[in-house]
C-alpha cells in the first residue's frame, strides 16, 4: 500500500438528523394510556463536534403514514373504477399483512390464508342469510370462526416441517373448496352465498357513495391490520419470536432459556386466524356474496406473489407488493391474460435479483457495500501494531490509538538496528555493558508485555540444566515449554532468549 | 376387490410415480421443489400435440394405415414430449438454478422462481391456444383385452408398462451409472464432491433435463387417457408434490410406495357408490395429511427408522 | 527439480476477516511439505485457497506454470471442481465424507478422470492394499465408520486419481494416537509423482519424514521451525 493513497474510513450512512439549541429536554410525547412514544426520537452525540444530535431512530412510521395518508387522500378523486380498484388493494394488503405476521413472526408456512377467510366469510354469511343475524354481529361471529380454525390449523404446526405443513394446509384449502362446493343447499348458485346484508346499503351499491363508503372500510381494515400486526410484534409475543429467531437454527436454544417459542408461535398464528376473520365477514360484506373462488389455488398463488414481490416476511412489503399487483391485475384489466404472465415474470425477475423481495432490496445493497468495503478492508490490511481505519472509529481510548502507533514507529526504528554484528554482540556477553543500539533493543525488550516474554528455568535446581519457556499472559496459566532444547550454560539460554525475542520483534 | 380396479390402481400410480419421482429427485440433488413441473407436463403435452398434429399427413402419406404407421406416430409424440420435457428442465435451470444456486436463501427463491414459471406458462399456454381441451392420437390402438373376465384397456397396459419400463431405467441409471453415481454424492456432501472433481453446475442439467423428460413422458402417457388443455398441469403437479411429500421428500422408494397407495384409494374412492370421483381429491388430501400427523417425514422417514 | 507450484503474494480471507497475508512458497517436484503452525493460523486457509474454497483471494498461484490464482471476490468453490481435475488432489479437513455411499462407492466418487475410472477395480484394490482396514468394510457405508476409517476412505478417495499436487489437512485431526500414527506412515510410504503438502499441528508426526516443515504464523511463513536462528 502506498502512502498517499487515502480510503474512506466509517460506516456510518448518512443520516437527516436534527440539532437542537441549548440543553433542554426532549418533549416526550407519549401514546395516551401507555408508556409508548410516537416516534423513535434518540439524542446521540457527535464526537466530531462535541455537539447533541437528534436522530430518528426509526423512520418507517414517516414512510407508513406518507403512503397511506396519499391513498386516503387520493382515492375520493378517482373514477368509480379506480376507486373499486383502490379497495380491492386495502383488502388484499390486509389480508397479506395478517398473513405476514403468520410466515414472518410466526415462522409457520401457512397456505391456508384464504381458507381461513374464506371459511369465516361463509359461516359469516350463512348467519346473516340462513339465521337472520344483523350485519353488526358477522364482525363478531367472524373473528370466532376465524380464531377456532386457526387454532385446529395451528395444532399440527409444530410437528411439521416447513413444506409439509404448507402441503397440508394447501390440502385444507381444497377440502374447504370441495365441502362448500358439494354441500346441496348451495347447488343451484355453485357454491356461493348471496344477498347478504352488508354496511353499504343496499341502494347504494356499486353506485359511487356505496363505493366510497366500501373504501373507507377497506382502509380502516388495513389500518386494523397494520394494528394488530404492529402490537403483535412489538408486544412481548413478538419480542419473544424475535429471540427465537435470532437462533433459528438453533430452537433448543430459545427453549433452554425459557423461551416458549412454540407456544408464542401458535399465539401469533391464532389471534392472526381471528383477525383473518374479520377480514373474511369484510371480504362478504363487501361483495355481498361469497364464492368459492376464494379458496382456489389461483387466488392463493395472486397473494403469495404480492408478498414476494414486496417481499417475505415484512409488513411494508406485503402492502407494496399488494399495491403492485392489485394496479396490474385490475387495473390493466384490457390486457387479459398476459397481465397475470407479466406478474409472474416480475416475480421471477425481483426473486432472481433480490433476496428479501422489493422493499429488501436497500437493505441487501447496503449489506453488499458492506460486505464489500470489508474485503477491500481486508486486502490491504497490514497487521502490526497500527488500527486501522475502521478499528479507529470504533476504539473508545484514543491514548490506546497512539500508543500502538508509537509502538509501531519504535519497532520498526529498532528492527533497523538489528544486525549481525548486533547478535553477536550479544552473544559474546549477554549481561555486560553494551552498546547504544544494544541498550535500545534490550530495553525495548524489557518493557514488553508479559504476554510476550520468556523465562529461563533451572530444570533441577542443582543443575546447570536450562529450558525456556514462554509466559502465558494469563494468570493461573502456568508458562510452556517453547522447544525441547536443553542448556547448560546460563549464558546461552540468555542468548535464546534474546534470539526468540528479535525473531518475535522481527515478525511483527 | 377387481382385477379392472387393479388396473385401474396402478394406471393412476404409474403415472403419479413418474411425477412424483421427478420432483423427489430434484429435491435430494439440485435442491429445487420444482413447482414448474406441472408447467413442463402441459408443455410437453402440447408439443406432443403441435408434432403429432404436424407429421399426421406426413405419415399417412409414407406409410399408409400399417402397424408401422402408428408405431412412428407412438414414437414422435412419446419423443417430442419427452425432448420438450427436457428443454423446459433446461429453462428451469437457466432461471431457477443457475443465477442463484450458491446465494442465500436459495431452495425458497428457487421454489418461487418455479411457481412464477408455472403461472407464466399456463397462462402463456391458455393465450395462445385457448382454453380448449386437445386429444392426442391414441398409440396403443382402442382394443381391450380379456384377462380373467375384465377388460383391460390398451392405454392402460402401455402406460402401466411404459411407467415401469421408464422408471427401472431411470433408477437403475442413479444406481449403476458413474453419473448417477456423481449425483448422488452431490446430495450427500457438496463439499466433498467438489474435492472429487463433481461440479454442481455441471451436474445439476442432466438432472433437471431427466425430471423434465420423467414429466414428459409422464404427460405422453397421460395423454392416452385425458385431453391436453393449459391447465392440465395442475392436477398432475398438485398430485406429483403430495405424493414426493408423502413419500419423505427425496427418497426414491418412498415415493414409488406413495404412489402405489394413493392411486389404489383413488381407485378405492372413485368406485364406492356414495363417494364417487368427487370426492377423490378430498380423500387424497385426508389420507395424507393423516399420515403426515403420524409420521411427520412421510413413508421414508419410516424406511430410515426400519433400517436403522 | 523442476517447480511444480509456485505461490507469490497470495492472500485470502473471509469477508473482512484476512487470513493469510502475501505468502510465498514455492514447491518442486517430488516434495513433501509439512506446515506446522496453531489453530487459527491459516493452515487450512492456505489448502482452501489452492482451491478456491475460500471468500476470497488474491495473488498468483502456478500449478506446472499454468495461472490457477487470480483475484477472486465471490464464488466460493466454483472453480475447485476443475481445479480437481486439473490435477490438484485434496483430502480436506472433517473429510467431506458421503454418509450413504458404500467404501467402495465412495472410493469409485475419487476416479474422476476417464483413466482412473477405467482401472477403478485395480485402484481400490491398491487402496485397500495401503489401509488394510478398509478391506473387510468395502460395503459399509461410510456415515456408519469410526473417525479413523473415514479419514482412510476421505485419503483413499484422493488417491484414486493421480494428482500433480496432494493437499492433506490435519491428518491426525481428532484420531487416537496410535491411528494418526499409522495414517502418517502410510502417507509417508506412498510413492506419489507430484508433491505433497501436509498441514499438521503436532510437529512430531512430521520431522524426519518431510523434506521440509513450514511454520504458519498468523497468515505468515514463518520459515522452517525448530531453529531459533536468524536468516
Amino acid at each position: 500500500m502506498s502512502d498517499n493513497t487515502y480510503h474512506k474510513v466509517g460506516r456510518r450512512p448518512w443520516e437527516w438528523k436534527l440539532k437542537p439549541i441549548g440543553t433542554d429536554e426532549r418533549p416526550r410525547l407519549r401514546l395516551p394510556g401507555t408508556r409508548r412514544h410516537w416516534l423513535k426520537w434518540r439524542d446521540v452525540h457527535n464526537p466530531k463536534t462535541l455537539r447533541r444530535e437528534r436522530v430518528l431512530a426509526d423512520k418507517m412510521p414517516l414512510w407508513w403514514t406518507l403512503g397511506l395518508g396519499f391513498v386516503a387522500i387520493i382515492t375520493p378523486f378517482m373514477p368509480n373504477s379506480m376507486i373499486s380498484v383502490m379497495s380491492i388493494f386495502c383488502i388484499y394488503a390486509a389480508i397479506n399483512v395478517l398473513w405476514t405476521l403468520i410466515v414472518g413472526t410466526a415462522g409457520i408456512f401457512s397456505l391456508a390464508t384464504l381458507a381461513v377467510v374464506g371459511a369465516s366469510g361463509y359461516v359469516a354469511a350463512a348467519a346473516n342469510v340462513y339465521l337472520g343475524v344483523p350485519w353488526p354481529f358477522m364482525l363478531i361471529i367472524g373473528p370466532i370462526v376465524g380464531f377456532l380454525f386457526g387454532a385446529i390449523l395451528a395444532a399440527p404446526s409444530t410437528r411439521l416441517d416447513g413444506l409439509y405443513y404448507a402441503l397440508l394446509t394447501m390440502g385444507v384449502a381444497e377440502i374447504c373448496r370441495v365441502f362448500v362446493v358439494q354441500l346441496r343447499a348451495l347447488t343451484q348458485t355453485n357454491g356461493a352465498i348471496t344477498q347478504v346484508d352488508s354496511f353499504i346499503p343496499e341502494a347504494w351499491f356499486l353506485q359511487r357513495p356505496g363505493l366510497l363508503l366500501g373504501f373507507a372500510g377497506a382502509f380502516l381494515l388495513l389500518l386494523g391490520a397494520l394494528l394488530v400486526w404492529r402490537l403483535v410484534n412489538s408486544e412481548r409475543l413478538g419480542m419473544l419470536l424475535r429471540v427465537a429467531r435470532t437462533s433459528r437454527e438453533d430452537e433448543a436454544f430459545a427453549e433452554a432459556i425459557g423461551i416458549d417459542f412454540r407456544r408464542a408461535r401458535l399465539m401469533v398464528f391464532v389471534i392472526s386466524s381471528a383477525a383473518l376473520g374479520v377480514v373474511g365477514a369484510f371480504y362478504t360484506m363487501y361483495y355481498r356474496s361469497i364464492s368459492p373462488t376464494i379458496f382456489s389455488l389461483d387466488q392463493l398463488l395472486l397473494l403469495f406473489a404480492m408478498m414476494v414481490i414486496g417481499g417475505l416476511g415484512r409488513a411494508e412489503g406485503a402492502v407494496v407488493g399488494a399495491a403492485i399487483v392489485t394496479m396490474i391485475d385490475k387495473g390493466l384489466v384490457e390486457l387479459g391474460p398476459p397481465r397475470i404472465i407479466l406478474v409472474a415474470f416480475i416475480m421471477i425477475g425481483v426473486t432472481i435479483f433480490a433476496r428479501e423481495g422489493l422493499t429488501g432490496a436497500r437493505h441487501q445493497f447496503r449489506d453488499y457495500r458492506k460486505r464489500k468495503s470489508g474485503e477491500r478492508r481486508a486486502r490491504r490490511t497490514e497487521k502490526g501494531g497500527e488500527a486501522m481505519p475502521e478499528e479507529a472509529t470504533e476504539v473508545h481510548d484514543k491514548q490506546e490509538l497512539y500508543y500502538r502507533r508509537f509502538n509501531k514507529r519504535l519497532r520498526d526504528r529498532l528492527k533497523t538496528l538489528i544486525t549481525p554484528e548486533l547478535i553477536e554482540e550479544h552473544k559474546r556477553d549477554p549481561l555486560g555493558h553494551h552498546s547504544d543500539a544494544l541498550a535500545r533493543v534490550l530495553n525495548y525488550f524489557r518493557r514488553a508485555e508479559m504476554a510476550d516474554k520468556y523465562v529461563i528455568h533451572r530444570m533441577i535446581p542443582t543443575e546447570e540444566r536450562f529450558r525456556i519457556m514462554a509466559v502465558s499472559g494469563v494468570r493461573g496459566l502456568p508458562p510452556r515449554v517453547v522447544d525441547d532444547r536443553e542448556y547448560t550454560d546460563i549464558n546461552d539460554a540468555y542468548h535464546a532468549v534474546f534470539l526468540l525475542r528479535v525473531n518475535d520483534l522481527l515478525e511483527s | 376387490m377387481d382385477l379392472g380396479l387393479i388396473v385401474y390402481a396402478l394406471n393412476l400410480a404409474s403415472i403419479y410415480a413418474l411425477m412424483a419421482i421427478g420432483i423427489s429427485i430434484l429435491w435430494s440433488s439440485v435442491g429445487i421443489i420444482n413447482m414448474a413441473h406441472g408447467a413442463t407436463f402441459a408443455i410437453s403435452g402440447y408439443a406432443a400435440w403441435l408434432v403429432t398434429g404436424a407429421l399426421k399427413p406426413v405419415i399417412a402419406a409414407a406409410f399408409g394405415k400399417t402397424a408401422l404407421a402408428s408405431m412412428v406416430m407412438a414414437g414422435a409424440l412419446v419423443g417430442s414430449a419427452i425432448v420438450a420435457g427436457a428443454l423446459c428442465g433446461v429453462i428451469i435451470y437457466l432461471l431457477a438454478f443457475l443465477p442463484i444456486h450458491d446465494k442465500p436463501n436459495y431452495p425458497v427463491r428457487a421454489l418461487i422462481i418455479t411457481l412464477g414459471l408455472n403461472i407464466a406458462t399456463v397462462q402463456g399456454l391458455l393465450w395462445t391456444f385457448g382454453p380448449r381441451n386437445q386429444g392426442l392420437p391414441k398409440i396403443f390402438g382402442f382394443g381391450r383385452w380379456e384377462v380373467f373376465g375384465t377388460r383391460i384397456r390398451y392405454d392402460q397396459a402401455g402406460t402401466i408398462i411404459g411407467a415401469i419400463i421408464v422408471l427401472g431405467l431411470t433408477l437403475a441409471w442413479l444406481r449403476y451409472s458413474r453419473r448417477g453415481l456423481e449425483i448422488r454424492a452431490m446430495m450427500q456432501n457438496a463439499e466433498g464432491a467438489a474435492y472429487s472433481g463433481i461440479s454442481r453446475q455441471i451436474t445439476a442439467l442432466p438432472v433437471l433435463m431427466l425430471t423434465g423428460a420423467l414429466a414428459g413422458m409422464a404427460a405422453a402417457l397421460l395423454s392416452q387417457t385425458i385431453f391436453v388443455s393449459p391447465t392440465s398441469g395442475v392436477i398432475p403437479l398438485v398430485k406429483g408434490l403430495t405424493i414426493a411429500l408423502l413419500g419423505g421428500l427425496g427418497s426414491v422408494a418412498g415415493a414409488v410406495i406413495g404412489a402405489i397407495l394413493v392411486g389404489f384409494l383413488e381407485a378405492i374412492v372413485g368406485a364406492i357408490p356414495f363417494l364417487g370421483q368427487r370426492y377423490v381429491l378430498f380423500a387424497t388430501f385426508l389420507f395424507i395429511i393423516a399420515v403426515l400427523i403420524v409420521r411427520p417425514r412421510g413413508i421414508g422417514g419410516l424406511l430410515d427408522d426400519t433400517r436403522e | 527439480m523442476p517447480e511444480l507450484l509456485e505461490i507469490r503474494q497470495l492472500s485470502a480471507g473471509y469477508g473482512p476477516l484476512r487470513v493469510l497475508h502475501e505468502i510465498d512458497l514455492t514447491v518442486r517436484e517430488g516434495e513433501r511439505i509439512g506446515l506446522v503452525g496453531l489453530n487459527g493460523h491459516g493452515k487450512t486457509t492456505l489448502i482452501r485457497a489452492l482451491t478456491h474454497m475460500t471468500g476470497w483471494q488474491q495473488g498468483s498461484i502456478k500449478l506446472d506454470g499454468a495461472e490457477i490464482g487470480g483475484t477472486r471476490s465471490l464464488g466460493a468453490g466454483r472453480r475447485t471442481p476443475g481445479l480437481v481435475k486439473r490435477g490438484i488432489g485434496v483430502a480436506p479437513q472433517g473429510d467431506a465424507i458421503f454418509p450413504g455411499l458404500s467404501v467402495r462407492k465412495h472410493l469409485e466418487c475419487g476416479a474422476h478422470t476417464r483413466l482412473a475410472w477405467r482401472e477403478r477395480k485395480q485402484r481400490i484394490e491398491r487402496v485397500f492394499d495401503i489401509f488394510p482396514p478398509l478391506r473387510p468394510l468395502e460395503h459399509a457405508l461410510v456415515g456408519k465408520l469410526s473417525g479413523g476409517e473415514r479419514r482412510m476412505v476421505s485419503i483413499g478417495r484422493m488417491l484414486m486419481t493421480e494428482a500433480r499436487l496432494y493437499l492433506i489437512d490435519e491428518p491426525s485431526l481428532g484420531l487416537a494416537p496410535k491411528i494418526s500414527q499409522r495414517v502418517m506412515a502410510a502417507l509417508w510410504d506412498l510413492s506419489v509423482s507430484g508433491a505433497m503438502i501436509i498441514a499438521e499441528q503436532n510437529v512430531t508426526l512430521l520431522t524426519g519424514h518431510a523434506d521440509r516443515v513450514i511454520g504458519m504464523h498468523a497468515g505468515r511463513m514463518r520459515g522452517d521451525v525448530g531453529h531459533v536462528e536468524l536468516g
